[in-house]
């Protein structure tokens, strides 16, 4: 377990969208603080210092607020701008170190198998992140996924990643956490196909077939 | 060949207005790196393809090239020379409608200098502004 990184946060005493816009322009991070059946604290974070342990996998945070109060807080949600990947805001749940949490971890691929060195091979990472249950003071930063453990194999499953002691996963052992599929014809590279204009039109699936039309102007005839 | 839906509902559609910025599709979901459009546009068919067909002749066999974006608006054009009126003309194309946020396209399983390479080929093809993005912090 690495050790908790400490940030000092102040309280922000007034709130909502124009005042936390200020405070970005400032270079402070809006954010908050709950749980643990406490009222919820408006603060505010340095926000590069915050973006650095963001980077870095970091989700458990002893944050010294201004006045005197230590929170151990965990990252429990980000807020992004409006081109998904500025963060705009963030939510810090109050835990215990002894608390059993769920967290989404990155994981790091490393190495290369033996069937991806083949022609044709394309490896293919499905997972970037794994969602685990563990204690709070044994969160790792990252979980390494050593992809020479597939060896000849196609795929490698969340059953077969070696995961640190006190984690499990949530995710059904079967599901695919790197796959390796094969290019089999030359074509399939980005060969354009020569298009007829007006030989393929879609289904209209609201609109009258011609027997049913025909039918159905039949009876209204009558 | 371009890509347009296989069914639908109706033939048909009013032009509408785009407005605002992409809150989905508007972060890298599948691939490591993404290409994000920066302006609101009709993206058409024959472009997005055009795009893939560059990213794909670049990359070779290396890596996979994620589509995000599916044209599935119908645009109609009435024939030269018509007279106006007689009712709407028929399909000319299909198009994507595009908002600035919008993942356009993402690349898996290669360098980011490659990746870098094979979207600056792709942008090329875009009629929209576009940017290198990589995955969004996640926690």
């Amino acid at each position: 377990m690495p050790k908790t990184p400490s940030i000092t946060a102040t309280t922000r005493e007034r709130t909502g969208s124009r005042y936390a816009q200020r405070l970005r322009k400032q270079g402070r991070l809006p954010a908050v603080i709950y749980g643990h059946e406490t009222d919820p604290m408006s603060i505010s974070v340095d926000e590069k210092e915050m973006l650095i342990h963001l980077k870095h996998g970091t989700h458990v945070l002893s944050l010294n607020v201004e006045g005197g109060s230590k929170e151990t807080c965990l990252v429990k949600e980000l807020q992004f701008g409006y081109l998904g990947d500025n963060v705009i805001h963030v939510d810090f749940a109050r835990v215990d170190l002894d608390e059993e949490v769920h967290v989404h971890v990155h994981l790091n691929f490393v190495g290369e198998p033996a069937s991806a060195r083949k022609t044709g091979a394309i490896l293919s990472h499905d997972l970037t992140e794994l969602e685990v249950i563990c204690k709070v003071n044994e969160i790792p930063d990252e979980i390494r996924v050593d992809l020479n453990l597939m060896e000849e194999a196609t795929v490698l499953t969340v059953g077969e990643v070696p995961l640190p002691p006190g984690l499990r996963a949530t995710a059904h052992p079967g599901t695919p956490v790197a796959h390796i599929s094969f290019v089999h014809k030359e074509e399939a590279v980005g060969e354009e196909v020569e298009v007829v204009s007006g030989a393929e039109e879609p289904e209209v699936i609201t609109e009258a077939k011609p027997d049913e039309a025909e039918s159905g102007e039949g009876g209204t005839s009558t | 060949m371009p890509s347009m839906p296989k069914r639908i509902k109706f033939r048909k559609q009013m032009r509408g207005r785009l407005k605002g910025n992409a809150t989905r599709g508007n972060y890298v979901a599948f691939g490591d790196y993404g290409l994000q459009a920066l302006e609101l546009h009709w993206v058409t068919a024959r472009q997005i393809e055009a795009g893939r067909i560059a990213a794909q002749h670049f990359l070779r066999r290396q890596g996979k090239v994620f589509i995000r974006i599916f044209p599935d608006k119908p645009i109609s054009k009435k024939p030269l020379e018509t007279r106006m009126g007689k009712g709407k003309a028929d399909t000319a194309y299909w198009a994507a409608r595009v908002k600035p946020g919008t993942m356009l396209y993402e690349i898996a399983g290669v360098p980011e200098l490659i990746a870098k390479e094979a979207f600056a080929r792709i942008a090329h093809k875009m009629p929209v502004r576009c940017r290198f993005v990589r995955r969004r912090l996640a926690v």
